[in-house]
């Protein structure tokens, strides 16, 4: 088990994934207001998505059909067919967030953290 | 036994279904429930003890493949049992959607132990965090919606640290199934580790266990500390036992979680917060051997509910606290009492491996399955874990002169037995002597000299109790309270398997 780098086409496709992902945790990380956590972690979420995406449109990005001339290099679709799930649970996920700050909201307008950890 | 593939999967769909059709009959479906989690129980109990052993694909040969096994059975089994107590001790207290989000929780819960197939398992892990979400949220005060609110984005954070280590396993072995595994990177192994480790709440990700449990209703951290926690235990284990690295290293995060969290519950001043990081130490040991973590999760499930649900003093007057004792009159709500304190103490013992109780039995087993250079550091886990409840039990048996009070009592339920017998009191009684007769089935493990081990374990841990008893963190300086400060241990914890991995490669 090494880890090699190898900077060939695909990689280097991942490459913005990567530094989106990073963004959304940086901010995670460094968040003050409850706003600024749920923003980040869609941020993430995106990240994710677009890995998939990407990762399945390796051997092509056409149409999974097979039996015409003009479609030879396909999309894998097992993995897409895997992220809706995963679009959906988080589409969820941000409702349920929204729903707690809107609760949250009535006590604390400005949603800092720092009110609501002191909060007794 | 039955081996039919669609009669399983209606099996693990009808709680879900009863959990639904609950909310529109509420009064109608919570026996109904009860009655179906009952029926689990004595039916993954009954498979367990025979060997039970049933692998099938859902749909056809490429479909999903679950597994009902003995990495499954024991915790079907000790969540069912342990949703089926909050049942019975707290129903009086649910509010309005609560038995019905058990339900689904369970249905949520028993997809995650049988699976075998990565995503699956991504789906059922969140589903069974969004449940654990809405038991969190149920006090509906501003500290526990904060809670929630942490621990939703923990989870979301960790589930998506684990899809990026799915694909990337995806792209080396091309399918999501769980023993393909062996041909994936060594980076993606991690990932799925960490993001299964926090799920499940061990070492460092597992901070946000004693802030959640602090602040939350009384009958939803019992359920949360019985089943929740144990969702990630199963796949865990099965990924240790086919992949020797990733074996190894978890052992090694065992290890460290057990002695970490024994240590900040010795520290701490809450008995809330005491017993949350006593179960991030208990999962700790749980992940030391793959064979025997789901049934000593499973055994510690079952006695931290009750700790928690016996916990906190009863709500209504009791006079066992009063200090002049000599006029007392006993009456019903005393004896309730000194129950819930019974079922409390044997709760404590045997999670502590006090002989003759089961968590002796569930300890010995991980024992045996432990290379020699882990045992001596298992040993002081022991032994702190011991400390841990001989403290809890002395602040609960605090202010409470035992010599009147037997005397008392015996004159008491001589006169009037049958009034005692409520089914909360029942439940608990039955409940305490299963902690005991659970551990008879195996009678191989007893012998003389580890009888004597374990006793002197739990002397020391007096011991050591009494001697440190002084040492207690400050209270006026907040201890980590906010668990979204640490949400990027899941990114720590992968790092250091996969150092442990390529480079240090300990053990």
């Amino acid at each position: 088990m090494n880890i090699s780098l190898d900077l060939s086409t695909n990689t280097i496709l991942l490459i913005p994934c990567v530094i989106l992902f990073i963004i959304g945790c940086f901010g995670l990380l460094n968040s003050k207001t409850i706003f600024n956590a749920l923003f980040s972690l869609d941020v993430i979420d995106t990240a994710t998505i677009s890995t998939f995406v990407i990762i399945a449109a390796f051997p092509g990005s056409q149409t999974p059909i097979i039996g015409y001339e003009r479609y030879s290099s396909y999309a894998d679709p097992y993995p897409q067919a895997i992220i809706l799930t995963a679009i959906v649970i988080g589409f969820a996920t941000q409702a349920l967030l929204s729903a707690i700050a809107l609760r949250l909201s009535r006590k604390f307008p400005l949603l800092r953290f720092k009110d609501l950890e002191n909060d007794k | 036994m039955i081996s039919n593939p669609i009669i399983f999967t209606s099996l693990i769909f009808i709680p879900i279904i009863t959990g639904f059709v609950g909310c529109i009959f509420p009064k109608v479906f919570y026996k109904i429930g009860f009655g179906i989690l009952f029926f689990y129980s004595i039916l993954s109990l009954v498979g367990y003890l025979n060997g039970f052993e049933y692998t099938y694909h859902l749909i056809n040969k490429d479909g999903i493949p679950l597994s009902f096994d003995n990495y499954s059975l024991p915790l079907i089994f000790g969540s069912s049992v342990v949703i089926m107590i909050t049942f019975i001790l707290k129903s009086k207290n649910f509010s309005h959607y609560f038995y019905q989000i058990c339900l689904v929780l369970f249905s949520a819960l028993s997809i995650s132990f049988i699976s075998k197939d990565l995503v699956s398992l991504y789906i059922a892990l969140e589903l069974t965090g969004f449940c654990a979400f809405l038991l969190v949220a149920d006090r509906n005060d501003s500290r526990a919606l904060f809670n929630s609110f942490q621990y939703l984005i923990g989870g979301g954070l960790a589930m998506l640290i684990y899809l990026i280590g799915v694909i990337q396993a995806f792209t080396y072995t091309g399918t999501f199934i769980l023993n393909d595994l062996i041909n994936a990177p060594a980076t993606s192994l991690c990932l799925i580790s960490a993001g299964l480790l926090t799920k499940a709440g061990i070492f460092i990700c597992g901070v946000w266990v004693p802030n959640i449990y602090s602040d939350s209703n009384t009958q939803s951290t019992a359920i949360l500390s019985g089943c929740v926690t144990c969702a990630a235990v199963a796949p865990l284990s099965r990924m240790s036992v086919i992949l020797a690295p990733i074996g190894n290293s978890l052992i090694i995060i065992g290890i460290l979680s057990s002695i970490f969290g024994a240590i900040f519950a010795l520290i701490e001043n809450d008995d809330g917060r005491t017993l949350g990081w006593s179960s991030v130490s208990q999962l700790g040991i749980a992940m030391l051997s793959p064979t025997y973590g789901c049934l000593y999760a499973m055994q510690h499930g079952i006695c931290k509910s009750i700790l928690f649900l016996t916990l906190n003093k009863n709500q209504t007057e009791t006079n066992i606290y009063s200090n002049n004792l000599n006029n007392l009159e006993i009456n019903n709500q005393d004896i309730d009492e000194l129950i819930r304190i019974f079922a409390f103490i044997i709760a404590g013992l045997s999670i502590s491996g006090f002989p003759f109780l089961s968590g002796y039995i569930t300890k010995l087993l991980v024992k045996s399955d432990l290379p020699n250079e882990a045992l001596i550091i298992f040993n002081s886990s022991a032994l702190l874990t011991s400390g841990v409840y001989v403290k809890l039990i002395i602040s609960r048996l605090n202010n409470i002169k035992i010599k009147y009070l037997l005397r008392k009592v015996s004159n008491f339920l001589r006169l009037n037995l049958f009034n005692v017998l409520s089914s909360k009191n029942i439940t608990l009684i039955l409940v305490s002597f299963s902690v005991f007769g659970f551990s008879f089935i195996q009678s191989k493990y007893f012998s003389l000299e580890k009888i004597q081990m374990s006793f002197i374990t739990l002397l020391l841990g007096f011991v050591f109790y009494l001697s440190f008893m002084g040492i207690k963190s400050n209270p006026s300086v907040s201890n980590l309270r906010k668990t979204i400060d640490i949400i990027g241990a899941p990114f720590v914890v992968a790092a250091l398997l996969l150092a442990n991995l390529t480079y240090l490669k300990i053990l």
